[in-house]
């Protein structure tokens, strides 16, 4: 059989190479350290842990055949896998099937709610609900939408348009903009036309970064922009040149800014074991949080069966986090996390303003309860509000 | 108020028709004169944008730094024609495949060597007033109509020029007419090289630069080529500015880049359909046949 | 039964399957394509249940592998769109088996997406060849219609995106798709892991015979004169661009079915497979095994999927390095790919030396690739 069989093994599948490269080798590396730390800590209940660790290559295609060859041949215990929802979506039918523990740690639409899996990132609602009600609070309430079109994008801004209804604030206009598109010279020009009290950002990628620049050189910085991706995942505010991001603000559960004694123990430990790494995102600290959330299940359990660990997992599970002392919701797996608005200024310099816990709150309105029913769905929240 | 609204469509279009230029010039000489499909045109770009950013970063003043880019590319190229690509004439369809190969590995060895981002370059320039947009936009759009007419007076009127069309028509009677062929094909190749890494320096400060940079520019790029047809300069700046127009049309009428790039490709599908030779071998059947018909 | 009809049979079923359009046509290579193809089938009771989950999506690969290199190796048509014909292929059958949830509906979206992908095939093969697009064009034009598809499948994320109960599901790709079965409404046989990979396997195995037996007949000979002579094989009367159509179309069709059973295998299908690097794929398989071998094609495709699979596993940064670097010397060293090149070594080896031992031409080469 394999090597090390009989201990614990975690599968690891972050990208390292390709498109979601840049996002992705962060989540890997506070994999590795966490799992380094635990074993020079004696393991988990006294084993040490092997890694299965390869390089997907950002490819839906790959992500399902190493998913299956970490079931047949690593015989993993759990997985931590992809950046992007369509990777999740690609492999959860393999979950699913052979019922292994999965924890997604990207940021992400919401709305998953399946027994045997653990979305560790914070939702768009647990995002958009932290800045875009201080952002209508600080400038008003006019809010011009712009979105890459795709699922995570389209129903952010269905959460935007609810969000902003509930705090008194309108979206005047929005726009679905694809993820090759690099030119953002007619998207900018509708914006000076409507003139909004602040722009809601939620463009993803590395081509779309290109608006921030872009933004710049087009006069558009006084207009402020709220956001759920920029910074906290692919840090903008340090690839790209200051002032671009001057009054973005952004709705994040962690970044590598943050201003904690434990993070900046967390942050140093990170960058002594990896000293070329460029940032820690916010997926990257709950790939590394998780991690030690599994550890904590499986001492409680008292062994690695996955049925035993879900069950401690759904006992209100606390764990200390870089972010802060967070909790798991038993119903949904979703994490109650600590959210911030960051704010970066006219030389990318990050400040926080504390936004409170905010609960995967979405989940617990459409009636997810996976402690008493095991559910594979996918919750959208087109169904549930009128008018989006 | 309308005068302004149509300033800032002819913004928004002399956006995209630069954008177009300069992703598909490089690759119309490499593709339209020698017959080399390079799937790596994009990389070519990625070094001209990299060669730009860390030359700017050491604190060359930016025009310096877009020179070192222009002329690292094309050192490049030419290594890599001596190498690789000149195996390959001939073989159209080989090279695709080749230069497919050669573009993983160069964003893998980029990512390698210089991680996963790279410093940025600000857009220079500030802002135009009135339309709002970025004033670099309008460098970048005389530019790209000066390339092409640099390359118009280069290939046309210069010795150089003539020997080098003469070696693309018909080699083996160039060969006998005592030109050097060989390095007719070296030089064309490090033109084109040279051009895809001057797109990468000037449109260093206008994206961010990434490892998968070069692939932005690429669909633009082939489907332009493909629309330009035989005739490399004029193909491309008529393929350039039809396939800009419809973009901009499209994405101004409906409010959707989303549409605006189907439209766009949409009708790069269409005018092959009905122009299999492209928009210039279209011309030229007119041509021939009003001839006749004279 | 006497001697002389077996003799008769096999003399009738080589010239079937045989003739000088298709490389393999010795007792050797006849024996090494079934101690291949025995292999193969082997490999479950092997490996289990892994090896029959990724064997069935690589030879989904390899029968998408087929369908370009029929139509650019024998009949000179580049497709870059390929995956154009697999990605609707999966599509379709994920619409029809899940709004049609009883057994019957699997055997109906078998059906209705190889008529569908045959269908997109042949519109857009009609649109190109009786329009006099050509060449590289052909490719390009292909090319441009999948990232069309890729763009457009990317944004069907809403609820507005939905065909009865199946959501296009956008970037996030379309759930919840089927295994592969057959059967009449509600009675049937729904395929399970090992059946999946039989299925896939016989797939591969009567497309590689089907098309041996097409390319041998006389409209074979036609296929492979277009590719040689265009304007001539005109003047000999035959009708080239309707010759160009039909042989798009039926690869079309099989990628097409390609496409079903790699997703029914995964359950899932996503516009990634519209994208430029999954068109790219077909392309580089069929010049690294040489486009005018169908096996030499296939071979290629598994190899290079499993090294592919094998270096992401070993998670090294060099693994794109490696895979690239191996495809510009491929091609550089061996330009009419992997198979022919092979072929050409046996056969004038056996010519200088007229002993009939040498081993199995590529067949041989195959099974060795195939094995690894």
């Amino acid at each position: 059989m394999q090597s090390g069989s009989d201990g614990p093994t975690l599968a690891v599948l972050e990208d390292r190479s390709q498109d979601f490269a840049l996002t992705g080798t962060p989540k890997y590396r506070t994999s590795m350290l966490a799992i380094e730390e635990i074993n020079r800590d004696g393991g988990i209940l006294g084993e040490e842990v092997d890694i299965f660790a390869p390089d997907p290559q950002s490819d839906n295609m790959l992500y399902q055949d190493l998913t299956r060859h970490a079931i047949y041949r690593e015989d993993v215990d759990a997985i931590w896998a992809g950046y992007s929802s369509a990777t999740r979506e690609a492999i959860r039918p393999i979950i699913n099937e052979h019922e292994l523990l999965y924890f997604y740690t990207t940021q992400y639409e919401g709305g998953v709610c399946d027994k045997t899996v653990f979305p560790m990132g914070a939702t768009a609602r647990q995002q958009l609900g932290a800045v875009v009600p201080y952002m209508i609070e600080e400038y008003g309430g006019e809010i011009y939408t712009i979105a890459a079109d795709y699922n995570f994008g389209q129903l952010s801004g269905d959460w935007v348009q609810i969000i902003a209804e509930e705090h008194g604030g309108e979206v005047v206009d929005e726009e679905y903009i694809p993820l090759s598109e690099s030119q953002f010279g007619s998207t900018i020009n509708r914006i000076q036309s409507a003139d909004p009290d602040f722009v809601m950002s939620m463009l993803v990628g590395q081509t779309h970064s290109a608006f921030y620049e872009q933004r710049l050189a087009s006069g558009l910085t006084d207009i402020p922009i709220g956001t759920s991706t920029n910074m906290a995942q692919e840090y903008e505010h340090l690839r790209i040149d200051p002032p671009a991001l001057e009054d973005v603000y952004a709705g994040v559960n962690y970044m590598q800014e943050l201003p904690t004694d434990r993070n900046e123990a967390f942050v140093e430990r990170y960058y002594n074991r990896w000293d070329d790494a460029e940032y820690i995102n916010q997926e990257a600290q709950n790939n590394y949080f998780s991690i030690y959330l599994y550890k904590e299940a499986v001492e409680r359990a008292g062994t690695f069966e996955t049925d035993a660990v879900i069950a401690e997992l759904e006992s209100g599970i606390e764990v200390e986090a870089p972010e802060g002392d967070i909790t798991l919701d038993p119903e949904t797996h979703h994490m109650e996390h600590n959210m911030h608005v960051a704010h970066s200024d006219e030389t990318h310099e990050i400040t926080f303003e504390d936004a409170g816990t905010i609960g995967p709150a979405f989940l617990e309105e459409v009636g997810c309860d996976l402690t008493s029913e095991a559910e594979q769905t996918q919750y959208e929240p087109g169904a549930y509000y009128e008018g989006i | 108020m309308a005068g302004v609204g149509l300033l800032n469509f002819g913004f928004e279009f002399l956006e995209i028709f630069a954008f177009i230029v300069l992703a598909t010039v490089g690759l119309a000489v490499i593709f339209g004169m020698m017959g080399i499909i390079n799937l790596a045109h994009g990389e070519f770009i990625l070094v001209g944008a990299y060669a730009t950013t860390f030359a700017f970063a050491a604190g060359l003043p930016l025009p310096l730094a877009m020179l070192t880019g222009v002329v690292l590319t094309a050192v490049f190229g030419l290594v890599l024609e001596r190498l690789i690509i000149r195996h390959l004439y001939g073989r159209l369809l080989d090279s695709m495949v080749v230069t497919w190969g050669i573009s993983l590995v160069m964003i893998q060895l980029v990512r390698i060597a210089f991680g996963n981002a790279a410093p940025g370059i600000g857009i220079p320039f500030g802002e135009l007033p009135v339309v709002d947009g970025p004033a670099y936009y309008l460098v970048l759009g005389v530019l790209a109509v000066g390339v092409l007419g640099g390359l118009y007076a280069l290939f046309m009127w210069t010795d150089f020029g003539v020997r080098a069309r003469a070696t693309m028509q018909d080699a083996e009677t160039a060969r006998s007419m005592g030109i050097d062929t060989d390095r007719m094909y070296m030089s064309t190749f490090a033109i084109g090289s040279a051009l895809a890494g001057f797109t990468g320096a000037l449109y260093a400060p206008v994206m961010t630069i990434t490892p998968q940079y070069g692939t932005g520019f690429l669909v633009e790029a082939f489907v332009a080529v493909v629309v330009g047809g035989s005739s490399v300069i004029v193909g491309t700046l008529l393929a350039s500015g039809f396939l800009g127009s419809v973009n901009a049309v499209f994405t101004n009428v409906t409010e959707s880049t989303f549409i605006g790039l189907v439209a766009m490709l949409l009708a790069a599908i269409v005018t092959i359909r009905l122009m299999p030779d492209g928009i210039t071998g279209f011309l030229e059947t007119v041509r021939q046949r009003w001839g006749e018909n004279r | 039964m006497s001697h002389g009809t077996s003799d008769e049979l096999q003399a009738r079923v080589t010239g079937l399957l045989g003739g000088p359009n298709v490389m393999g046509n010795s007792p050797a290579f006849w024996a090494g394509l079934a101690v291949a193809v025995a292999l193969l089938a082997a490999l479950p009771v092997l490996f289990g249940y892994y090896a029959a989950e990724i064997g069935s999506v690589f030879l989904a690969y390899a029968l998408l592998a087929m369908s370009l290199a029929f139509i650019w190796g024998y009949c000179g048509i580049l497709s870059f769109g390929q995956v154009a014909f697999f990605g609707i292929g999966g599509y379709a059958f994920g619409i029809v088996a899940i709004n049609v949830s009883t057994m019957g509906g699997l055997t109906l979206g078998l059906v209705t997406a190889l008529v569908v992908s045959t269908l997109f095939a042949a519109m857009l093969g009609y649109f190109m060849f009786y329009g006099g697009v050509r060449d590289v064009y052909v490719t390009i034009l292909t090319l441009v219609v999948a990232l069309v598809l890729h763009t457009f499948m990317g944004q069907t994320a809403g609820g507005e995106w939905a065909v009865g109960d199946a959501r296009l599901g956008g970037f996030n790709g379309m759930n919840g798709v089927p295994d592969l079965g057959i059967g009449v409404g509600l009675i049937g046989y729904e395929f399970g892991i090992a059946a999946h990979y039989y299925v896939t396997l016989g797939a591969v195995v009567a497309t590689y015979l089907g098309l041996r037996v097409l390319l041998n007949s006389r409209f074979g000979y036609a296929i492979v004169a277009t590719r040689e002579d265009e304007t001539r094989t005109e003047m000999f009367g035959y009708d080239t661009t309707f010759i160009k159509f039909a042989v798009f179309t039926i690869g079309g069709a099989i990628a097409g079915l390609s496409g079903v059973l790699f997703t029914t295998q995964n359950n899932y299908i996503d516009p990634s497979v519209f994208g430029i690097t999954a068109a790219a794929l077909p392309v580089v398989w069929a010049s690294v095994g040489g486009r005018t071998s169908l096996l030499g094609t296939v071979g290629a495709a598994l190899a290079i999927q499993f090294l592919d699979y094998r270096l992401a596993i070993s998670g090294s940064e060099w693994a794109l390095v490696v895979i690239g670097s191996l495809l510009v010397f491929v091609v550089l060293v061996i330009p009419e790919g992997i198979a022919p090149g092979l072929h050409d070594l046996v056969v004038s080896r056996r010519s200088r030396s007229t002993s009939a031992e040498s081993p199995g031409s590529d067949g041989g080469a195959n099974a060795e690739e195939v094995s690894d």
